[in-house]
């Protein structure tokens, strides 16, 4: 089983991916959502569907449309380090 | 595999058997599904945990969806000062946010492949601004600015979305209409004739078909209007 710290990274690999800027280190603080966000909405729903097809992999189920994900102030969405804190709360929760 | 709602009788019944004449696989979902001869499923639009649940089903199934129609809709003739707060909220449960949820959570299905054709249903009632018919109307004129903005964010995924709107085509729908106020819509439409099942059946396989590739964000007349 993956610990929490690899899932993270795995999510910041992706993320980077889907940036193709070799030059743009993803962390935590990454912004997806807003002007500052390297990814447009496109790239924003393909990085969902990834992740629904790691969370398939890994035996639980990603829900990136609960009401979570659109809040402005509590968006999943905010920064790679809460879309990685949400899939893996979404994780434990399922276990 | 095409989903389509309201599958068990009218349009959405109409438009299954055609595809299904096509060589079209089709998955049919309704309220009461009993009785349909294709693989099917109950649900009731206008409850998004039951549309997600068929899209869970779809997606643990490895279902290739490549097409949604959204032919699930209820009418109330009446006058909007009338007609009765739980008859509103229904018509707009169902009619729009139906369409919306189906939109929402079976959409992602196509989006994996970068293929596909969503169809959304209007009447002919926003065009004409039909009196009697102003809630219902409403509902239909929030699916056709839906279905506009949707398309858009559906494009960079090759997903198209489009809207027909009918007028009164004879199913159940027109259930308490009589002839004469039927005569008197169809009378102002641009071809002043009644339309049958079919030719809604035609503009569907038509929209799902690639030879529509270039048509997305459109609300289609039948009819004229």
């Amino acid at each position: 089983m993956l610990t929490n710290h690899a899932i993270v990274s795995q999510i910041y690999t992706e993320v980077s991916r889907l940036i193709e800027d070799p030059s743009q280190e993803v962390s935590g603080d990454t912004p997806l959502l807003g002007g500052d966000s390297l990814l447009d909405s496109m790239k924003l729903v393909e990085l969902c569907l990834t992740l629904e097809d790691k969370a398939s992999e890994w035996g639980f189920e990603f829900d990136w449309t609960s009401d979570a994900a659109m809040s402005k102030s509590r968006s999943m969405f905010r920064t790679a380090g809460s879309l990685a804190a949400e899939f893996i709360s979404q994780m434990e929760a399922k276990k | 595999m095409i989903v389509v709602t309201g599958a068990s009788k009218g349009l959405g019944r109409a438009i299954c058997d055609r595809l299904i004449e096509k060589g079209i696989e089709v998955f049919g979902l309704a309220r009461n599904f009993d009785g349909v001869p294709f693989a099917s499923m109950g649900c009731d639009v206008s409850s998004y945990e039951r549309v997600k649940g068929v899209a869970q089903h779809l997606k643990k199934k490895g279902v290739k969806v490549t097409g949604l129609v959204n032919a699930a809709g209820i009418a109330s003739m009446n006058l909007a000062v009338t007609t009765p707060q739980s008859v509103a909220q229904k018509i707009i449960h169902t009619n729009l946010l139906g369409t919306i949820y189906c939109c929402q959570l079976i959409a992602p299905l196509m989006l994996r492949h970068k293929q596909g054709s969503i169809i959304n249903f209007s009447t002919i009632a926003v065009a004409l601004g039909l009196k009697g018919e102003s809630i219902y109307a409403a509902s239909k004129a929030g699916v056709e600015g839906f279905t506009r903005s949707f398309a858009r964010e559906m494009a960079d995924f090759n997903v198209r979305v489009n809207c027909i709107a009918p007028g009164p085509i004879d199913t159940s729908l027109l259930k308490g209409i009589t002839t004469e106020q039927i005569n008197k819509i169809v009378s102002q439409q641009i071809i002043p004739r009644q339309f049958k099942p079919d030719s809604i059946a035609d503009l569907v396989e038509l929209l799902i078909d690639s030879r529509s590739d270039s048509l997305s964000g459109q609300v289609l007349h039948v009819g004229g209007a």
